[in-house]
This record gives C-alpha cells, sequence and structure tokens, in this order.
C-alpha cells in the first residue's frame, strides 16, 4: 500500500438527541478526540456542524484515513454516513489542522448546501462540500491571525 | 505426540532394528511433554490415565505420583488440589468410555472441549482428542475467564469459530438458571461475494476483519461473537438483553461505508433471531430457529432483521413437503398441459396456442404456477418438467387442425446445456411428426440477458430446423437494442403489465407502440399479453401490435377441451368465453 496523500470527505445525520446529552458538548467531545488521534496520526482535515448534520474532511496516509475512518464508522453518534469523495490528493487543503472546526456565519445556507450534496452524492458533492469548508475554516483562521 | 501417533507396526518393525532406540525415544518424548506449554494426560480405552507431564499435574495440582501402572482417572483428579469436586466429576464423566460418544449432548465426540473453573477462578481448558478406539489424549490449558484457545480461534477474525459457538449455546441451555434466556443472532452479508469478486480476496478478507471489529464494538461484555464461515457470524447474547434492538443496531453498523486500500465498500446485513428456551431448548433447533428467520429476513429483501415465529418453522416444512412431492410429481404424472390461444389482431383468426405447465396435486389440488415453477427451477427439476411440456405439446398440436402453432416455454436453466435443449426439440418433433414451423419456442427476455452466449448458440440452431422464437415477458428484462438485432427472433410478446397500464398511463401507450414498431421494422410479430378488456384490445390493436393473448379471448384450458374451443373460435362470433374447467 502506498502512502500517497488520501482523502475522504463524508456527510452524515446526528443521531444525538437533545433529550439524552447536549449537542454542543457532544461535539467538542467529538473535537477533542479527534485532535488527539489526529495529531497522533498525522491526519489533517476539519469538522461542520449544521443543524443536525456532519460534514467531515480527512487528510493523510491511506492507512491512517482508513483506520480514522473506520473508528468514525463505529461512533453510534451519527448515522447515514454518505461518503462523497474517497480519493488521492495532490496537497493538503487542511494543513494547519488536526481538525478544524468550521462554524457556518450563515447557518441556513450551508444546511442547504449539505442537504443537497446529501441528496445527490456524485462527484462534485464532494467538491462542493470541500469548498464550503475551505471557505469557513480560512475565515476562522483569518480572525485568528488579526487578532 | 509422536509416540501414540506411530503407526504400531513400523513401531515394531523399527524397534527390532534399533533397540537402543525405544529407550531414547521414550526419554526424548518424555522429556519434550515436560516442556510443553499446554498440559497432557494420556488415557487407555477405559480412561485410566496412562501417561501425564508435569504441566498437566501442575493445573491440576496434584503432586505427580509415578505412573507404574494405568490409574481410573476419576481416581486421579481426586488428588486434585485445583479442581472442587464437582469440577473432577465433570472431567471424569467426559472421559467416560459411554461420554464420549455421547452424541445427544450436540457436542461430537473427536476434539470435545470442556471449560472448568478452578478454584483460584481462571478456569480450566480441557480439550479432549480422540486418537483411536483405545487411546485418547486430553490438552489443558489454563487462562483467565473468557480466554479463547488457538484452536477454536477463527485465523483471520480472531473470533471465535462455529465449534466454540456450538459449545458456548449448548453450555448456556444447559444451565440450570431458568429465568436466564440465550439469543442466538445469525448475521449472514449481504453483496458479500460480489465485493471479492470485483475487488478480490485481500480486499475481502480486509472487510471481514472489519466487520468482526464492528461486531465487538457494539456487543455487551457477555456476548459472544463468532464467525461462522465465509460470510456468517453469530452474536451470542444472555441474560436480560434486547436481542432485536442489537440486531437493528448491528444492520446499521455493518452497512456504513467501509474503507479498504482506497476503495470504499458497502455491504449489508441480514439478521434472524431465536431466543433459548422458546424457541429451541437444545442447541440444533436453537440454531435452526435462527436460521428460519435469517432465510426470512434475506426472502423480505435483505438487511432487515426477522425474530423467529412459529409460523416460519410451519411455512418451512410446507416447503420442504412441497418440494418433495415436486421431484415425484413427475414420475407420478402429477402435470398437465394446459393451452391459451393466441389470436391474430387484424384477421381476428386464431393462429395458435401457448403450452402453460399445470400441477394437478393429489392433495391440495391445481397448485398455481408462480408456486412451483420457482421451486423447480432452483432444484433444477424445470429441465425435466420443461422436456416433458415440449413433448406433451408436440404431441399434442398433431390433433389440432391446420398450421395452427404451439408455442412452449423454456427456463433460463434449459439453456445452461446449450447442446440439449435442440436435441430434445429435434426428438420431440420427429416422434410427434410436427412440422418444425408449427413450433415456437419463448424464451424470456431476462433469461436471455443472463445466458446471452448459450441462448444464441441455441436460437441459431433451433432456427436452423425451422423452429421458431420468440422474446418472452418483453419491456421486463435489460436486453439492448443491439442484442435485438442480433438474435433471430420471430416474435416479441409484449409483458402483460404495459397492457394492463394501458388506460391509465401514456408511458405504456408510447412503449406499446415502440414496440411494435420495432417488431414491424425487424420483421418480427408482435403479441400482446394479458388482454382482458376490450378497450385494451382496442387499444394494442391501434398502437400495431399484430396478435394478442389473454382472457378476453379465452382463459388456458386442458388438452381435452382444446377442439371444442377452436371451433368456437373459427365461427364468426363475438368474442365470448366462459371460462372452461
Amino acid at each position: 500500500m502506498t502512502n500517497d496523500l488520501f482523502r475522504l470527505v463524508y456527510c452524515s445525520r446526528n443521531t444525538i438527541s437533545a433529550d439524552q446529552s447536549d449537542p454542543a458538548a457532544e461535539i467538542a467531545k467529538i473535537l477533542a478526540a479527534s485532535r488527539a488521534n489526529n495529531a497522533r496520526d498525522g491526519v489533517t482535515g476539519a469538522l461542520l456542524y449544521s443543524d443536525g448534520c456532519f460534514a467531515q474532511v480527512l487528510e493523510g496516509d491511506l492507512d491512517v484515513v482508513q483506520q480514522t475512518f473506520e473508528r468514525i464508522q463505529r461512533d453510534t453518534r451519527h448515522g447515514d454516513v454518505i461518503v462523497l469523495e474517497a480519493r488521492r490528493a495532490e496537497a493538503r487543503m487542511f494543513g494547519m489542522w488536526d481538525m478544524a472546526l468550521a462554524e457556518p456565519a450563515d447557518p441556513i445556507k450551508a444546511r442547504s448546501i449539505l442537504g443537497l450534496a446529501l441528496a445527490e452524492p456524485n462527484g462534485d458533492a464532494g467538491t462542493t462540500v470541500v469548498a464550503l469548508l475551505d471557505g469557513l475554516v480560512r475565515r476562522e483562521g483569518d480572525w485568528a491571525s488579526a487578532a | 505426540m509422536d509416540g501414540f501417533q506411530s503407526d504400531a507396526d513400523t513401531r515394531g518393525t523399527f524397534n527390532r532394528f534399533f533397540p537402543e532406540r525405544e529407550e531414547q525415544r521414550a526419554v526424548l518424548t518424555q522429556a519434550v511433554l515436560d516442556h510443553a506449554a499446554a498440559g497432557f494426560i494420556g488415557l487407555d480405552a477405559a480412561s485410566n490415565v496412562v501417561l501425564c507431564n508435569r504441566v498437566a499435574a501442575e493445573m491440576l495440582g496434584i503432586t505427580p505420583p509415578q505412573l507404574w501402572q494405568p490409574i481410573p482417572l476419576s481416581q486421579y483428579l481426586r488428588e486434585s488440589t485445583r479442581l472442587d469436586k464437582v469440577g473432577q466429576l465433570q472431567f471424569a464423566a467426559a472421559l467416560h468410555p459411554a461420554t464420549k460418544f455421547n452424541r445427544q449432548s450436540g457436542l461430537s465426540a473427536v476434539d470435545q472441549t470442556l471449560q472448568l473453573t478452578l478454584l483460584d477462578g481462571r478456569f480450566l481448558q480441557v480439550i479432549v482428542h480422540q486418537v483411536d478406539a483405545n487411546h485418547s489424549f486430553v490438552s489443558l490449558n489454563v487462562g483467565a475467564i473468557g480466554e479463547l484457545p488457538p484452536e477454536r480461534t477463527d485465523g483471520l477474525t480472531g473470533l471465535s469459530d462455529r465449534q466454540w459457538f456450538r459449545e458456548r449455546l449448548t453450555e448456556r441451555l444447559m444451565a440450570p438458571e431458568q429465568e436466564d434466556q440465550v439469543a442466538v443472532l445469525l448475521i449472514d452479508l449481504d453483496r458479500f461475494k460480489a465485493i471479492n469478486d470485483s475487488h478480490g480476496h485481500p480486499v475481502g478478507d480486509a472487510l471481514l476483519q472489519m466487520v468482526a471489529q464492528r461486531l465487538r464494538s457494539v456487543v455487551r461484555d457477555g456476548d459472544l461473537v463468532s464467525r461462522l464461515g465465509g460470510d456468517e457470524f453469530a452474536v451470542t447474547m444472555s441474560g436480560v438483553g434486547a436481542p432485536e434492538a442489537m440486531g437493528h443496531r448491528l444492520v446499521d453498523l455493518l452497512s456504513r461505508p467501509y474503507l479498504i486500500e482506497g476503495h470504499v465498500a458497502v455491504v449489508g446485513a441480514s439478521i434472524g433471531i431465536a431466543v433459548g428456551p422458546r424457541d429451541g431448548a437444545d442447541t440444533s433447533s436453537l440454531v435452526r430457529a435462527a436460521d428460519l428467520a435469517l432465510y426470512q429476513a434475506k426472502e423480505d429483501g435483505r438487511q432487515s432483521v426477522r425474530v423467529f415465529k412459529q409460523e416460519m418453522d410451519t411455512r418451512a416444512r410446507a416447503r420442504h413437503a412441497l418440494l418433495d412431492d415436486l421431484r415425484r410429481a413427475l414420475a407420478l404424472q402429477q402435470f398437465e398441459v394446459h393451452y391459451q390461444p393466441q389470436t391474430n389482431l387484424g384477421s381476428r383468426q386464431l393462429v395458435g396456442f401457448e403450452a402453460l405447465v399445470r400441477w394437478r396435486h393429489p392433495e391440495l389440488g391445481l397448485i398455481p404456477p408462480d408456486r412451483f415453477i420457482p421451486l423447480a427451477e432452483e432444484m433444477g427439476l424445470i429441465v425435466g418438467i420443461g422436456e416433458w411440456v415440449l413433448r406433451r405439446a408436440c404431441l399434442d398440436a398433431m390433433s389440432w387442425p391446420g398450421e395452427l402453432s404451439v408455442a412452449v416455454n423454456v427456463s433460463a436453466k434449459q439453456l445452461e446445456d446449450p447442446n440439449r435443449l435442440p436435441r430434445v426439440v429435434e426428438a420431440a418433433l420427429a416422434t410427434s411428426g410436427l412440422p418444425a414451423k408449427r413450433l415456437e419456442v419463448e424464451i424470456t427476455e431476462s433469461a436471455l440477458v443472463r445466458y446471452e452466449q448459450q441462448a444464441l448458440h441455441v436460437l441459431h440452431a433451433l432456427r436452423a430446423k425451422g423452429v421458431r422464437v420468440s422474446m418472452d415477458d418483453f419491456g421486463t428484462g435489460y436486453s439492448s437494442l443491439s442484442q435485438l438485432r442480433s438474435f433471430p427472433f420471430d416474435k416479441l410478446k409484449i409483458d402483460r403489465s404495459f397492457v394492463r397500464d394501458l388506460s391509465n398511463s401514456d408511458e405504456a401507450v408510447a412503449v406499446i407502440r415502440a414496440i411494435a414498431a420495432l417488431g414491424a421494422s425487424l420483421g418480427m410479430t408482435t403479441t400482446a399479453e394479458g388482454v382482458e378488456t376490450d378497450e385494451q384490445e382496442a387499444m394494442v390493436r391501434n398502437d400495431g401490435c399484430t396478435d394478442m393473448q389473454g382472457y378476453l379471448v379465452s382463459r388456458p384450458v386442458p388438452a381435452e377441451d382444446v377442439s371444442k374451443l377452436i371451433a368456437s373460435l373459427t365461427i364468426d362470433t363475438p368474442i365470448f368465453q366462459e371460462s372452461i374447467r
């Protein structure tokens, strides 16, 4: 197995119900665990949570991305996982982030983009979601550096 | 274990030539045994201890006496300081000559495994190996609770194997606590074979490993996950639990995509659940119940969970009985051929009949074809039945006047051996004396697509003899237009579903018109099937079809009623038929 850079993009639906636990707290937990694991494994990426949907990008060596994804698949906090993209990539897009949190300024727009991707998971959907995440993350980065 | 497995004669010969080797062999064998990691106890036919290694003695907490002569196992075990009375009795009982061949417990006599609890809480694994009638030995391993011996572990996934699964299930069912239930979930992966075929075995194996890990990650601590073989797994849940909820969780989890070597693979899971002792008081019946539930889950479209219900057993037995009857039906002459007329839409003249097989069961009466044809195909009986129908139809057609044709259906299975059908047709024509041009052979579109190569060969061979060929149920398969051009068809039979939808679907009208036009331009007649009303007749005529078949003209009738039907259809009266039975 070669160790070229591999990128995986997926969407899923949240199954954490509000009366069982605080979704925000759960997401914080997911992020923390994700960042720790990824730092160790050399995986970078971004996670978006918006109105009941997750979207995530993972970048790294093929074997580690596979292991990471398999771990994510065993997590029962989400379901209806749809893989939008799974292929070799030229360069990392989220190189600075063990796992960036993308928080959309316009949740409705983000939700509709995700909804479209979930409804028609074709080749373009992956690119669209990555672009969405990229845009959101960069903005967060801009603010951080400006601070 | 060389000393046990050497052929006595060979050893005898060897020792005669090299007597000093006998002693050397004995010393070495003992040394090897004493350094083995597992405990070994060798027994004779009467289950007396003949040999015991140091480790076995340590495990049992027996100060090893020298075995000058064989000691009964029960007596030997009484010296054990590590095993309590119950354990000693269980151990001795398992090796009692009578028990060794006890099949009722569900354990095979050979390589029987026993788990005993030592006084210090660890467990003692006892595996019985029956060498021959006079020699057996047990291997002993001590482990932490729940530890699986290597012999019972599936090499690929690390899960316990089928035998372990059955043995643990037997133990649970024989346990005295009656409030405890044990649930068996049998899991079958859908589409796994397709993954193996398209991506190769390394990917298939990796997938199985991931499936095993996913299963492990979601079961509770006391539950057992086993790989029964191939793509079959089992989860054994004991005590109070919610097996159906677990089933649904597993289906969801296992159907999530897998990323393997850069490929995204998706499989599904079908799960059958049975709960003991309610659904089965012993291992075999409980596993059978779960299996029936699994069968139902697969029948119901896969990726589903089914819990055993008594009617599944009833239905399975009925199906089995019907299968048995079906096998004998041909020999017992329980089949009949009925004939349904085909008429030309333009001239309203009778052109021929389609031969349809019927099964008159002595107790159940006339069994509908959709109940026995799939069974016949599954069992391969359809070939014999189909050929019988062909011969019968040729004979019956000889008694009809004029040039009336007879059309016989050919099942996909009959195409598997492409040389057989043309031979059978030739023989049937020769025996009956029926001119080849009066015989039509009907093949469904889906059979054609499935066995394209063979079908091509068969159709050309039949055409060469002057027999005509039709494509049946056209519009329901996946044939391509290029296939239509390369196959020498005389007739296209438009599936009845299009005719049925004519009055409320513009698409149906368009499709029928297109097929009729296609037929006309390629020189094929087109028969509309399932015409039941005057309105439908008018519409199919309007759409360009050449012939029709359906209840409007007549239901299928037995051979003896055909001449009466021919008479009534050739008189120029309005088409009106009572059902003739």
